[in-house]
């Protein structure tokens, strides 16, 4: 069982899930749009989020891909 | 008998995450060096620790005799880029560096260095829109790149309760490093720091 956690507009949520181990970002990104709008991550329940919300979004995969972070681009220091 | 000197931390880029991490972290048992080649404007009041006083300085300088003055801390700053050129010399016998610079590239030339020396590299960075930031050690940092080359960056006042919260992360992430050695990782939203690893 992996554990994607979906960082949007400053929320995050974990959503556990069984995946196989190829799935792209894309795909994760099109499963994030589809858990949020249908509810099921508690917390962040967005009904009418956009298709292309996660566009730009990055995929880390750590403790071996079991823990994949959907997050915001993070470029700055705020200089 | 002598005496082990201070873990000397060196803050490579002090705008608004590096100066405030970095007065979150005055109280350490550590010297702190400052490196920035840029000055403090009056709209970096909004979201940077620097004081009115301050404008027109450069920011290394000006955060090292803000903690002199304000806090009888002593510091030592150098006003200058950070290149792979200079980059040894800038962090010789640093105990830890860390990032809080504002693109890849600098973070990448901070990276190699950390990964030939082996010097400990925390990094921390924020999105653009100022809603969600990291605090990651190097063996688990990727930079992110901008989506465009002089991307607006979240430095409008507006952000500064996320920028005080990250600040807060790194400067913890520091403290357990300084007191125990441990390297802990956090993503920090809007209503939370969340550990992660």
């Amino acid at each position: 069982m992996a554990t994607l956690n979906i960082t949007y507009n400053g929320l995050s949520a974990d959503y556990p899930m069984e995946l196989d181990a190829l799935v792209s970002d894309a795909d994760l990104k099109r499963i994030a749009v589809e858990v949020l709008r249908s509810g099921h991550v508690a917390g962040l329940a967005l009904p009418h989020l956009a298709d292309s919300a996660f566009d730009g979004f990055v995929v880390d995969r750590l403790q071996g891909g079991q823990r994949l972070y959907l997050r915001p681009k993070v470029p700055f220091g705020a200089a | 008998m002598e005496t082990a000197a201070p873990l000397r931390i060196v803050w490579c880029g002090v705008g608004a995450l590096g100066s405030t991490a970095a007065v979150l972290c005055r109280n350490l048992d550590a010297t702190a060096v400052f490196l920035d080649f840029d000055r403090v404007e009056s709209k970096n009041l909004l979201a940077q620790a620097y004081v009115k006083q301050s404008v027109g300085k450069n920011k290394a300088e000006a955060l090292k005799a803000q903690l002199l003055n304000f806090h009888g801390v002593k510091c030592e700053a150098f006003g200058v880029r950070v290149t792979a050129e200079n980059v040894a010399s800038l962090t010789r016998e640093a105990g830890l560096i860390v990032d809080c610079f504002d693109n890849a590239a600098s973070r990448k030339v901070l990276s190699d260095h950390a990964r030939t020396t082996g010097v400990a590299l925390l990094h921390a960075a924020v999105s653009g829109d100022g809603t969600f930031g990291l605090v990651r050690w190097d063996e688990r940092f990727v930079p992110d790149a901008e989506d465009v080359a002089g991307q607006a960056t979240c430095e409008g006042g507006e952000h500064l309760p996320l920028v005080g919260l990250l600040g807060a992360a790194i400067a913890r992430a520091v403290q357990d490093f300084v007191k125990a050695g441990v390297r802990r990782d956090s993503m920090v939203g809007l209503a939370a720091v969340t550990p992660t690893s």
